[in-house]
């Protein structure tokens, strides 16, 4: 064995940043190689074509906010985010080529960040501007509509992340993520947090609300929450996004010997 | 109680990488039916040797995929031979720390496999499924293992690694386009790329051709020449024979026999065999064999004449004087049992104290 060989492979003082880094862009190319991708591109396209389609109606709904609560926070932001945060781990744990990954000397908490990340700015990407253009086109220009509409898109933007991690936790924690996130997006934020008064501090939904009612002009947007939607939204990440490296460290491959 | 196949049974077992301590072949042979039997004696390994599994069970609920299994491995090239479902892969995802074990320890290097991902430095898993990520290049595969391995110069590493496993023309073409043989390379390569001083293979020739299969024998045979502990899971006694310098035999999650190869294969033939024979006479010569002592019995039913006889070798040697001297012409004499599913079972059975 030369020296030159052996200095090529020492084993250097391990950059996480750059391991994050690594582990994010495979992601991401994995991600946006797949088909369902281009037709989860369509589904936050619909409320885009569907302000659309208001507009050329000629009419305009009054009601800005209930339409992108109804179109955008409730149905197109977990869903994109159940597609991403579910496929980032999810997939490579399913099909095996996460085993890759984890049999390399680095914390597991590495590697559930950069799947969070990922994740998140994929959902994002989709969801920020189908929320303005959608915004835009069903509220129209005037300096109020306009301030509500970029209101909800950051708070979506933010919410992108937290059902991002949501996501990705739940397919560390079981091989169903894709069922169970379903199940959790359309019962417990769909059906249960607005039905029941106590739950709403723990959910997303209402932290999306919570923060588009601070952002935007003053008694827009109604909501339980209001500015204590940034602080949960915040905590929900980090603690979700602790249980989900919790679990990856505990990870066992599900033989099928 | 016949001979133990563990080290030492044969005079040239001096190298042999497998090495089960008395304490745990007893332990196996004294346990025959279930986990409900007391096992007398605790297991001894030697501690110091870079794998090491110490009475190790791992369950999924009633299910026992691997069942106190104890033994260590140094430098060398070990075969891990079973059948489908043996618990094979199950043994090496528990070394390579990707299955909690239900009980017993699991050492790397002396350090525990499970939530451990430092070990990873010490490890090369070359996992039997396929999955690769499709989109990537065989070069960008191999690299992304030497990024995470944090080495100084990931493309150096890759692109010496590739040329190693003979798939420098093809490294620039995307994984997904591999045959089944290339992408068992490419997950060596990447496996490889760190160098690390144990390497874990999982039914590694799956897949290949002839010349592949022969050139990476001898990759792995020049790497444990140079002191690297290999442990390979396979399901085929000739590739396990070619190439290991040990064996363990792994059957429904037991460690069945352990050691040099040549004593496994001397019990694999010399177990008792049962034969279909078909001649011009079968009563003749059933009535001529039952003379002989290498034969237990005959038996003529249905005009099928089955003959059970102590050893393979011995009934070979004897079939043919038997017949001429009965004046009886042989038209086939084949054994009915040499599945090697029935191999495993026999040497299982009589490691559990020769009950058959």
């Amino acid at each position: 064995m030369s020296a030159g060989r052996r200095d090529e492979r020492r084993p250097a003082q391990l950059n996480l940043v750059d391991v994050m880094v690594t582990i994010g862009a495979v992601t991401a190319r994995g991600l946006l190689g797949r088909r369902r991708t281009i037709l989860i591109g369509l589904f936050a396209a619909a409320p885009v074509l569907l302000g659309l389609l208001i507009r050329l109606g000629g009419t305009r709904p009054g009601a800005l906010s209930p339409s992108l609560e109804g179109l955008i926070v409730s149905s197109v932001l977990p869903l994109v985010a159940l597609v991403f945060g579910t496929a980032a781990l999810g997939s490579e744990l399913d099909d095996g080529t996460a085993v890759h990954i984890l049999t390399k000397p680095i914390p597991r908490w590495a590697i559930v960040v950069p799947k969070l990340a990922v994740a998140g700015s994929l959902t994002a990407l989709l969801v920020f501007p189908a929320t303005i253009l959608t915004g835009l086109l069903i509220g129209g220009t005037g300096a109020r509509q306009i301030g509500l509409t970029f209101a909800f898109a950051i708070a979506v933007l933010i919410g992108s992340f937290v059902y991002g991690a949501i996501f990705v936790a739940l397919s560390a924690a079981t091989s169903r993520g894709l069922v169970i996130g379903l199940a959790y997006s359309l019962l417990w934020e769909g059906l249960l947090s607005g039905a029941l008064k106590g739950t709403q501090l723990f959910s997303v939904r209402e932290y999306v609300k919570g923060m588009a009612s601070t952002l935007a002009p003053q008694g827009s947007v109604t909501s339980v929450v209001g500015s204590f939607g940034f602080l949960l939204a915040l905590i929900a990440i980090v603690v979700v996004s602790l249980i989900a490296a919790m679990r990856l460290s505990r990870y066992e491959i599900r033989a099928a010997e | 109680m016949a001979a133990l196949p563990a080290e030492g049974a044969d005079g040239a077992g001096g190298d042999v990488g497998a090495r089960v301590a008395d304490g745990a072949a007893d332990a196996v042979r004294r346990a025959p039916a279930g986990p409900s039997m007391p096992i007398a004696q605790l297991a001894v390994v030697d501690p110091s040797q870079p794998i090491v599994l110490d009475r190790v069970s791992r369950w999924y609920g009633n299910v026992v995929a691997v069942n106190d299994i104890s033994f260590s491995l140094g430098a060398g090239i070990t075969g891990l031979l079973g059948p489908n479902g043996a618990g094979k892969s199950t043994l090496l995802h528990l070394l390579a720390g990707l299955l909690r074990p239900s009980a017993g320890r699991v050492l790397i290097g002396g350090r525990p496999a499970w939530r451990e991902p430092s070990i990873y430095r010490e490890i090369g898993l070359v996992p039997e499924r396929e999955a690769v990520h499709a989109f990537l290049t065989g070069r960008a595969f191999v690299e992304l293992a030497a990024r995470l391995q944090g080495l100084a110069d990931p493309v150096a590493a890759a692109a010496r690694t590739i040329a190693t496993v003979d798939m420098a023309g093809a490294a620039d073409r995307a994984v997904g386009t591999y045959s089944k043989g290339m992408r068992q390379r490419i997950k060596i390569a990447a496996a490889l790329v760190h160098e690390p001083p144990i390497l874990l293979l999982d039914e590694p020739f799956n897949g290949m051709d002839p010349r592949q299969r022969l050139h990476m024998m001898d990759l792995l045979r020049s790497m444990a020449t140079r002191g690297r502990t290999i442990l390979f899971s396979s399901h085929i006694l000739e590739e396990v024979e070619r190439l290991a310098d040990g064996i363990l035999v792994i059957y429904a999650g037991r460690l069945a026999a352990a050691g040099d190869f040549r004593e496994i294969r001397r019990l694999m033939t010399d177990r008792p065999h049962t034969f279909r024979v078909r001649s011009s006479d079968d009563r003749r010569l059933a009535s001529a064999f039952m003379a002989e002592p290498a034969v237990f019995g005959s038996e003529l039913r249905d005009e099928r004449l089955t003959v059970r006889v102590s050893e393979f070798s011995g009934f070979t040697r004897i079939v043919a004087r038997v017949a001429r001297d009965a004046g009886v012409r042989l038209f086939e004499v084949a054994p009915t049992d040499d599945s090697l599913e029935s191999v495993f079972e026999y040497l299982v059975t009589r490691r559990a104290g020769g009950r058959r």
